[in-house]
């Protein structure tokens, strides 16, 4: 280890105690603007926050570079001691992201779903109970991307202009996509921010697709001490310049190598 | 383009139900064997699954590639029957507990059965000792899991360890977007395969050193 590594390695010993007192930036899954902007308040204790688009779980090898890039970036800066990704596995696109100079502070989480519902282990629970459930949360709700008539649009859109000559075949697309999600049936709505808009949203989703409409209860502590501390090991992962994300099949779900 | 093989491979690539059908019966009817469309209809899903893998295309381009592809293994079905190619080898394959996902479990029945394997598809979200009982029942040779899910992992792994406690004559495939080689490795599975079409050469690989 190295004298700059070590040094940052004490730093982090004292912010998992005391994070306030230690410079951090965020980098966070646009899905979350809703949460972060209502967790953060007025004044929040870190140095700016960049969003990332959402959805490029579907392309974890984008993701990964996506947040490579910003990583990098960030850690240009001088002043920055530590990053916050508002990430979980995502897909295992956050595989393999390795911080050159800062540590990195990361929830132990599969995706956004574990990290609105407090901790994997209610997301797993919840999931086998209700394995048909299609999740939705407001950031979800206003990317268009959850199943309903505004994805269809979108798709028709997207797959007209990509085959406009085979109408056909767009219309085949469209049914594909349904059949896609087809052993779904309970469209279950997350929600730390009260937003009935998000909510009313995802019910007529529900009754479009003849789904069952469930509201499930979101937990903010996991998110709340992922901005403020304490960086516990137990739900955190603090990954050390130099180390990188990997997967773990156990109840930790991310660990470092 | 007058090589109805060619015309099948291109019709599977941009998922045309109805060329796919009528290229299939125009090969078949000018001599090609049974084998010939098979290898083009292999040859169309995998560069699919090459433009799905870049990000090129998505689900429902796959899922609609696949389906015209079903439609020339309906016309090839009885051919194969007639000509007395049996399947040597059977494969039980299915989705883990808490797993939904069977799109990718479908494209690697369907690829299995297209190379001659006979397929008992269990379907989703099975219990270990479900496929862990077909697999015996049906006498397996190999038994495929598959997981798109983080959250069902774990599963995989306990249904590869429950499968493991005892010896066991079939060997064991795991796939899914999330599943690695070294997670393979760890949990004890024979294979892993990153693709359906990879799926089938690694399915004839171990069936023939086993």
């Amino acid at each position: 280890m190295n004298q700059s590594s070590k040094k940052q390695s004490n730093g982090f010993n004292e912010m998992k105690a005391a994070p306030e007192t230690l410079k951090y930036s965020v980098i966070a899954c646009d899905v979350f603007k809703e949460e972060l902007e209502s967790l953060g308040g007025e004044k929040p204790p870190w140095s700016g926050i960049q969003y990332l688009e959402m959805g490029l779980h579907d392309q974890p090898d984008l993701l990964r570079k996506s947040i490579s890039i910003a990583l990098r970036k960030l850690e240009m800066n001088a002043s920055i001691e530590a990053i916050v990704f508002v990430y979980g596995l995502c897909g295992t696109g956050l595989v393999g992201i390795s911080p050159s100079r800062c540590p990195i502070i990361i929830p132990r989480a599969h995706d956004c779903v574990s990290i609105l519902l407090g901790s994997p282990k209610r997301h797993s629970e919840i999931l086998q109970k209700y394995p048909e459930a299609y999740f939705y949360s407001p950031g979800w709700v206003r990317g268009k991307r959850a199943p309903g008539p505004d994805r269809e649009k979108h798709l028709r859109a997207f797959y007209t202009q990509r085959y406009g000559d085979d109408q056909e075949l767009v219309d085949e697309l469209l049914e594909a996509d349904k059949e896609s999600f087809a052993h779904h049936n309970c469209a279950a709505y997350v929600d730390l921010t009260q937003n009935e808009k998000a909510e009313d949203y995802c019910k007529s989703c529900a009754h479009s697709l003849g789904w069952k409409f469930r509201k499930l209860e979101g937990d903010p502590r996991l998110l709340h001490d992922l901005l403020y501390g304490p960086w516990d090991d137990k739900r955190f992962l603090i990954v050390q310049p130099g180390r990188s994300i990997a997967l773990s099949t156990d109840s930790k779900v991310l660990r470092e190598q | 383009m007058n090589d109805p093989l060619q015309q099948l491979i291109e019709a599977i690539k941009v998922g045309n139900r109805k060329i796919a059908a009528t290229a299939t019966q125009t090969a078949l009817d000018s001599g090609s064997s049974g084998k010939e469309v098979l290898g083009a209809l292999s040859e169309g899903m995998d560069d699919v699954g090459k433009r799905f893998k870049a990000n090129e295309i998505f689900v429902p381009e796959v899922l609609v590639a696949a389906r015209a592809m079903k439609k020339s293994m309906e016309l090839l079905e009885p051919i194969l029957v007639k000509s007395g190619i049996k399947p040597e080898h059977t494969l039980v394959i299915g989705t883990v507990k808490g797993d939904l996902h069977d799109i990718g479990k479908n494209l690697v029945a369907m690829m299995m059965k297209g190379a001659n394997f006979n397929v008992i598809d269990l379907g989703t979200n099975l219990p270990a000792q479900t496929i862990l009982d077909a697999a015996i029942e049906h006498k397996a040779d190999l038994v495929g899991l598959s997981a798109l899910l983080t959250t069902t992992m774990p599963a995989m792994r306990e249904t590869v360890a429950l499968m493991n406690k005892e010896p066991h004559p079939f060997k064991i495939i795991v796939g899914g977007a999330p599943i690695t080689q070294d997670f393979a490795d760890d949990i004890g599975a024979d294979g892993f395969a990153i693709d359906a079409a990879s799926t089938v050469e690694l399915a004839r690989t171990l069936v023939t050193s086993s």
